[in-house]
């Protein structure tokens, strides 16, 4: 992340000086994705909830990150959930795309790893899809709340975690469990 | 001793500004009558200072709320940052909607192709005026 900074702040610094000479090859420029999610991140630092955590592999990358989830209540409560977050060139108009790379029995992640979150939908026909007013730390905590708040029995990707709380909520809270142990615990 | 005035101007047609004005006034000793058992004799009434001197200083900013682009975040009486990078400047213009909300031209017409809304207000986006 610093690293960026420091190329960002370099570059602006060539162009007030205005010695084309010396601009940088095609190709190094810093994309305009780059320049908003420098700030971004910054921001995401500061304002993560306490049962999240974000971590950068390349701190010279900042579109792509992984968010672990450990949530404090509610059927997942003390799972370890991993969500890979990847942003597309044409962010801040296309969305970030996520994906659970924890297997999971929840309604509103499959069992591959979509997930149905609506601020992540590029296409929505009211308000509540991707707009650029938008910020990563909305999808952090979105993801976060797909735990609590969020979490939406009505319209499910997993049509039969749905199905199963709606005949039997303990034996859901019990398949819920049985992932958590299999896939979702620290490892040993 | 130091007076802060902030006014805010909120007309659609005049830039929404901030107003900070900053006045200071100087005493001078002898004006001061801190002897409460010494009333001014003139007056009858007693006086604890008299303004001199009054330095008025102004400043104004761009209202941030209203006048930043929502899709690249900057000013939109700046280029955006698409623009910028390119060294497109003098291209770069405003387009307001029928919403009365304002975006880069440049930047709307990326996000109308993907969802004909204004990313604000989620209405439907309508232009009302393209210019400076
Ligand atoms: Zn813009
Ligand atoms: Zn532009
Ligand atoms: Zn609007």
């Amino acid at each position: 992340m610093i690293t960026l900074a420091k190329k960002i702040k370099e570059e602006r610094d060539k162009k007030e000086k205005g010695n084309r000479a010396t601009e940088s090859p095609k190709g190094s420029r810093i994309s305009v994705r780059d320049k908003l999610l420098t700030k971004e991140v910054t921001e995401l630092d500061e304002n993560v909830p306490e049962s999240c955590k974000v971590d950068f592999k390349d701190p010279n990358v900042l579109h792509e990150f992984t968010l672990t989830v450990t949530p404090g209540e509610g059927y997942w409560k003390e799972g370890i959930f991993i969500f890979h977050v990847m942003i597309p060139e044409e962010y801040n108009i296309k969305p970030p795309h996520v994906l659970c790379e924890t297997k999971i029995w929840h309604p509103n992640i499959s069992e591959n790893g979509e997930v149905c979150l609506s601020l992540l939908r590029e296409h929505t026909l009211d308000g509540s899809g991707w707009a650029p007013t938008r910020k990563l730390k909305d999808i952090v905590w979105g993801l976060n709340s797909l735990f609590t708040d969020l979490l939406n029995f009505d319209d499910p990707l997993n049509v039969e975690a749905s199905e199963l709380y709606f005949k039997n909520k303990e034996s859901f809270r019990r398949r819920v469990e049985d992932y958590i142990r299999l896939y979702a615990s620290p490892r040993r | 001793m130091i007076f802060n005035i902030y006014s805010r101007c909120q007309s659609k047609e005049e830039a929404s500004g901030i107003v900070k004005m900053a006045a200071e006034n100087s005493l001078e000793e002898q004006d001061v009558n801190m002897e409460e058992n010494t009333p001014s004799k003139e007056q009858g009434v007693q006086k604890m200072f008299t303004l001199k001197k009054w330095n008025a200083v102004a400043m104004w900013s761009w209202d941030v709320e209203c006048d930043t682009c929502a899709i690249c975040r900057v000013q939109v009486m700046d280029a955006c940052l698409r623009c910028q990078s390119d060294n497109k400047q003098e291209e770069c213009v405003v387009i307001w909607g029928e919403c009365n909300h304002s975006f880069h031209n440049c930047c709307m017409s990326l996000w109308v192709v993907q969802n004909n809304r204004c990313p604000l207000c989620q209405q439907e986006w309508v232009v009302q005026r393209i210019g400076r």
